[in-house]
């Protein structure tokens, strides 16, 4: 790692530990290499660097919307109370004209188009609480602007270059919708916010908040100014920038920690999207994505179709899936798996990594047959079910891995000069990947 | 050096090692290994719940001959295989136990041969795929006789010079044709192996030497999480096929089980619980394999309205829904719009599950649940469990000859444990029902009503009137076929409040009953 | 188009290391195969339409074809015993007709290199029959576990032991050598012997009644010839426990 990376990696590295001591007080979860980390804050902190997508499922009052607040807070450096302001809620009333934009009233009397972008649409970092509150049409509204950065008001549009959100949803009780499938795809990850213990749940109690030290008025006013100005927006995000450079030298004084600057996230993103992939993890993947995706009768996965009983596939997971992965799984996998690697001060993103992050760019993603579901519902856990079979799933790809690592890099190898037509004999194999392979070279061009 | 300095060193040590071995093995999730001073100084290594424990002192012996580092290499190499190969899961090592104990008759001996052959597939896993230094291990591992002829197996299956002598030759040579690599066959290798060293062991046995630990360590159950073992029991119930050969296995570990909590129904809001015994475990278990989802609030139209979307005023048209944003503030066709508002969809309110009473009959002609395979006691404990997991209620009423005293009423209860036991009880008498036991179940609200018969049952026409005179929702399963069935049938299978069931094969009853129960609980 | 598997161009294959257990299990697989296919290829030959007579002209024909099958074969004890299991399993081999089983088996057991063999069969579902059938001098041939009938026929010179109990015509047409049933047998024991020495440790349900030499024990006692006609070259009836 250059003496400039390291400097921002110990950076990133000190902004977690100042949330996890003094902010969000919780239990660590999740194991990588020989460090333990709170799932939640660790992914809260990879999709604010990665201009991710993130769902936190959870109980009610079990900090959802805190973590996130507290990580787009020191990444991004804006006081607690503008990210507060900028948050969308979800209930049924919602508007778009309350989430995205309005008409300047008084320049529309005059005649003029104007648009009057709301925070939420303008600032980089986004919240929104309670997306399954939102009924199904409202959620439609927002797709595009969730999936790319695009909103649109009055033929007028503003796109985020750099943002990053995140979205709280409760368990599903008397008043929430189900999050519409096509909205559900395009988050990275789903993570879970756990109750902390009795312990820790007791001295968060005893504990006055202490995140009014990421409070500023002087400054939450001026930052507000900013968003109103009837100005360009591009200029408006410049302005922005360098409000939050002041903010964030106030913090570093007050908290003696540094944030981010949008030049120093570009520089980590830049230094993630570096890091290759070895090809353990490579062949890995491929053997994740075969798995879930397969089917030998129909020749995909395909969510109104089941396959028979008795398939010669049976034992491996397509057998058990209802849909088929999309194509933004891999993706989400890459980037979260380069962010956790870069994370960890690794040179290279090993099987470790895309591990650690696959049972959470998954859990959402699959819809299991039924009598899966009911196989592991019961099982001891920690997980939530989605999590938990998620989990389950990559741990017995994990083992069958493991025991053909050799043999699937060998089918990938010989598929490469098979592919430029040299005369080398196929690897064949019992799993999905073999078929896929073959496939692939069957219906090259 | 001082002490702290060593094991300053030796952590340093233990830390590099780790990460190279760790990397090797593609990064098997487990806890960092420590070094334990408490063990026995013949074993090696330990593992308890994931973590795998080394033995200073064996290390510091065996460092006389070899580099520390290749000891502890090995010994990781060995540990680390064990769970991400063999046996990989503790059902697994359920079954390799079960065959090993049917072949030589003896837990001690049975428990010896599987850890043996544990050791066997995975040290030559690893040695086949990786980069390890286990034979240099073996080579100064000494150990007894057992051991020499493990020695002299490596020696002889891969190839190397282990310093084994000729006695072991024949023995050897017998367990070299086991195909130790070949998962498939694992239980059929472990019956080959149990029986070519049987004589052995019971020299051992004999000799008063076969408590003596293996000095690689031994595979107990501490190895595993309580979660993995939960889940290994449910595995094992299903696989195992009978509940006398599930009683035969898990009662030789119930003191290691309950140990770790696994033979208790604690858990269930009776604090620590109290013991359950193999036979009821075994029925918890595979009902676990057959469990219905919890159900999801259902969907329904809220009544409430809520705005949707804009359409355009017209003239004539309300003005109260106007809305001033989007209609620039501004009254006249073409430009107001108006909000359109729609019946909101939301999850709505859950139905209470109603109770339900589970007739089981346990008479002479069905089959004794702790001998055999009940699927009746199965198909009756799985909608026991559906009912359950919707927060309803269960009552029990096992009946035979009820006369002569064959019943047993357990009143609507949520505990799963009374239930269970009330359902396998056998009592193997004749089959005469009393009506006047089912009113004893009262519920204002009404129950629904599991019959599981073969109904050859004496007074069957006083429990066809009874039936058809029940409001309830009926399900009523039998298993084959015969002419009570006929009669039931013809008097019954016209009413809509009763579902009749004939199971075939006895494989069904899960799966009719689930069926059966999803309707009822309207599954999503 | 983007060639899909390009990360993987210099990755090159090396075998997972072969170990001498490899070659042992790919021989052993061999050798089971070979011996399989002439269990098969006998089967096909000698049963007709799935219907095998005893016969003694049957039974030396399907024994002298066991025996030019056999003797091309290269195995030893273990495999002779692994190959009862798999005709018990019934996996490969497709059916199972006791009688040119056991006489298979037993052309395996007597071309065996091993002077002395243990068969484990106490395991087994099914019986097999004519196990040890002329069992020649020189060849101790020891089988855990009861088995069917015919056990021992027109034995030669060897020394059969059965831990378990035997089924009728035991020793039939035996003509020297030693069988020694730990258990119990059945009808017709000894039926045709010639010579030679049963010891039955448990009930003989019924003696053979055409027997020509040889004697029979049941526990201590001899049986046959009776006491009272030592010497004598006729039987005694049945005799029980």
């Amino acid at each position: 790692m250059s003496s400039q990376n390291g400097a921002l990696h110990a950076r990133v590295r000190d902004i977690y530990g100042f949330i996890q001591q003094n902010l969000y007080l919780n239990r660590p979860d999740l194991t990588v290499g020989e460090e333990r980390f709170n799932s939640a804050l660790l992914f809260s902190l990879l999709t604010a660097l990665n201009r991710g997508k993130q769902i936190i499922i959870g109980e009610p009052g079990l900090g959802k919307t805190t973590s996130a607040e507290y990580i787009c807070a020191l990444t991004y450096r804006f006081p607690l109370g503008l990210i507060w302001a900028s948050e969308v809620s979800g209930h049924p009333e919602q508007t778009e004209e309350k989430i995205i934009g309005r008409p300047d009233l008084g320049r529309l009397n005059m005649g003029e188009e104007v648009v009057v972008w709301s925070y939420f649409a303008q600032l980089p970092v986004k919240i929104v609480d309670e997306l399954n509150r939102l009924p199904e049409t409202k959620q439609s509204m927002i797709l595009n602007g969730v999936d790319r950065g695009n909103w649109e008001y009055l033929n007028d549009v503003i796109i985020n270059e750099e943002y990053c959100l995140f979205a709280t949803a409760n368990y599903q009780d008397r008043g929430t919708n189900t999050i519409i499938p096509p909205m559900i795809d395009r988050f990275d990850v789903m993570v879970e916010s756990r109750h902390p213990g009795a312990n820790i749940a007791l001295e968060i109690g005893m504990k006055d908040r202490y995140d009014s030290i990421l409070r500023d008025r002087g400054f939450e006013r001026s930052f507000k100014e900013l968003l109103l100005a009837r100005r360009d927006y591009d200029e408006k995000v410049e302005d922005i920038e360098r409000k939050s450079e002041e903010f964030g030298e106030r913090m570093a004084d007050v908290l003696e920690i540094a944030m981010l600057s949008r030049e120093d996230r570009r520089r980590i993103r830049a230094a993630m999207a570096d890091i290759p992939f070895d090809l353990d993890a490579n062949a890995f993947l491929r053997t994740v994505i075969a798995e879930l995706s397969f089917c030998c009768k129909f020749g995909q996965k395909r969510s109104e179709e089941d396959c028979d009983e008795g398939c010669h596939y049976t034992n491996f997971l397509c057998y058990h899936l209802a849909n088929c992965v999309s194509n933004r799984f891999p993706i989400s996998v890459r980037t979260y798996s380069q962010a956790l690697a870069w994370m960890m001060g690794e040179t290279e993103v090993s099987v470790e990594h895309v591990k650690a992050v696959l049972p959470y760019t998954l859990a959402h993603r699959v819809q299991w047959k039924d009598d899966y579901v009911f196989q592991k519902q019961t099982a001891t856990r920690r997980d939530p079910l989605q999590i938990y079979m998620a989990r389950q799933a990559v741990s017995e790809i994990y083992r069958r891995y493991n025991e053909q690592n050799h043999h699937i890099k060998s089918a990938l190898a010989a598929a490469y000069h098979v592919y430029n037509g040299e005369e080398v004999e196929p690897v064949e194999g019992d799993h999905p990947i073999y078929a896929e392979i073959r496939r692939d070279l069957e219906e090259r061009s | 050096m001082s002490n702290d300095g060593q094991n300053r060193d030796f952590d340093s040590l233990l830390r590099r090692i780790w990460g190279e071995v760790r990397k090797k093995h593609f990064y098997p999730e487990l806890a960092r290994p420590q070094a334990d001073d408490q063990l026995d100084d013949s074993v090696a290594l330990e593992i308890k719940s994931k973590r795998i424990a080394v033995n200073r002192a064996f290390l510091d012996e065996m460092s006389r001959n070899l580099p520390m580092e290749t000891v502890l290499e090995a010994l990781l190499d060995h540990g680390v295989t064990h769970y991400t190969y063999c046996p990989w899961d503790f059902h697994t090592h359920l079954q390799l136990y079960q065959e090993a104990k049917r072949i030589l008759g003896d837990k001690d001996m049975a428990q010896k041969s599987s850890d043996y052959f544990m050791d066997v597939v995975a040290d030559t896993h690893c040695y086949k795929t990786k980069d390890t230094p286990l034979p240099e291990l073996y080579r100064n591992l000494g150990g007894g006789e057992l051991d020499q002829v493990m020695q002299a197996l490596y020696q002889r299956i891969w190839g190397e010079d282990l310093g084994a002598g000729a006695e072991h030759e024949e023995v050897s040579r017998k367990l070299s044709r086991v195909p130790y690599l070949d998962r498939g066959s694992w239980v059929e290798s472990i019956n080959r192996f149990s029986k070519i060293i049987q004589v052995l062991l019971e020299a051992e046995r004999d000799s008063g030497e076969l408590d003596k630990p293996n000095p690689m360590g031994q595979s107990d159950f501490s190895r595993y999480s309580s979660e993995e073992l939960s889940e290994g029991l449910k595995e094992f119930a299903m696989s195992s096929g009978e509940p006398g050969r599930f009683r035969e296995v898990v009662g030789d570990f119930e003191e290691e089980l309950s140990d770790l909590g696994l033979m208790s129904s604690s858990g269930m809001g009776e604090g620590a619980g109290s013991p359950l015994d193999a036979d009821l475990l075994y029925y918890m278990k595979l009902a676990e394999n057959y469990s219905i989802p919890v159900r999801k609030t259902p969907l329904e139209k809220s009544g409430d309205q809520y705005p949707y979307g804009h359409t355009p005023w017209e003239a004539g048209k309300p003005y109260r829904d106007i809305d001033p944003w989007t209609s620039f503030g501004k009254i006249m066709p073409g430009v107001t719009q108006i909000w359109e508002r729609r019946e909101g969809e939301t999850h709505g309110e859950e139905e209470s599950t109603p109770n339900c009473i589970v007739m089981i009959d346990s008479s002479g002609s069905m089959v004794n649940p702790k001998q055999y395979l009940s699927y009746a006691v199965l198909g009756a404990a799985c909608a026991s469990d559906a009912y359950l997991r919707n927060s309803a209620s269960v009552g029990v009423y096992n009946f035979s000859d009820v006369e002569a005293g064959g019943r047993r009423l357990l009143d609507f209860s949520r505990k799963r444990r009374d239930i269970y036991e009330s359902l396998c009880h056998y009592f193997g008498g004749g089959t005469r029902l009393d009506m006047t036991d089912i009113e004893t179940f009262r519920d204002e609200k009404g129950s629904d009503v599991f019959l599981i018969t073969d109904m050859q049952i004496t007074n069957l026409e006083t429990l066809i009137e009874y039936l058809s005179s029940m409001p309830n929702r009926i399900t009523a399963v039998h298993i084959g076929e015969n002419e009570h069935v006929r009669r039931f049938k013809t008097r019954l299978q016209k009413r809509s409040n009763l579902s009749i069931y004939s199971i075939q094969k006895k494989e069904d009853i899960p799966r009719i009953v689930l069926g059966k129960v999803r309707e009822y609980l309207g599954r999503v | 188009m983007h060639n899909p598997f390009c990360d993987f161009q210099s990755y090159q294959y090396k075998q997972s290391r072969e170990i001498p257990l490899d070659r042992i299990i790919q021989s052993k697989r061999k050798t089971m195969e070979e011996i399989i296919e002439g269990y098969l290829k006998l089967s096909e030959k000698e049963v007709k339409e799935m219907v095998w007579l005893v016969e003694h002209s049957r039974i030396v024909k399907a024994y002298s074809a066991a025996m030019e099958t056999v003797k091309n074969l290269d195995y030893d004890s273990d495999d002779i015993e692994e190959f009862c299991h798999e005709l018990d399993k019934g996996g490969k081999i497709p059916y199972l007709i006791s009688g040119p089983a056991g006489i298979y088996v037993s052309a395996l057991c007597n071309n065996a290199k091993e002077p002395e063999l243990h068969l484990k069969l106490f395991e087994l579902k099914r019986t097999f029959h004519f196990l040890g059938y002329r069992l020649p001098e020189g060849k101790s041939l020891v089988l855990e576990g009861s088995v069917g009938d015919f056990i021992g026929t027109g034995l030669s010179g060897g020394r059969l032991v059965v831990e378990g109990s035997a089924g009728n015509w035991t020793g039939a047409g035996m003509v020297k050598g030693e069988i020694v049933v730990r258990e119990h047998t059945g009808q017709n024991t000894g039926e045709w012997m010639k010579g030679g020495v049963i010891r039955v440790g448990g009930h003989i349900r019924g003696i053979g009644k055409s027997l020509s030499g040889g004697t029979i024990y049941q526990r201590e006692r001899t049986v046959f010839p009776d006491e009272k006609d030592a010497g004598s070259a006729s039987t005694s009836g049945p005799t029980t426990a």
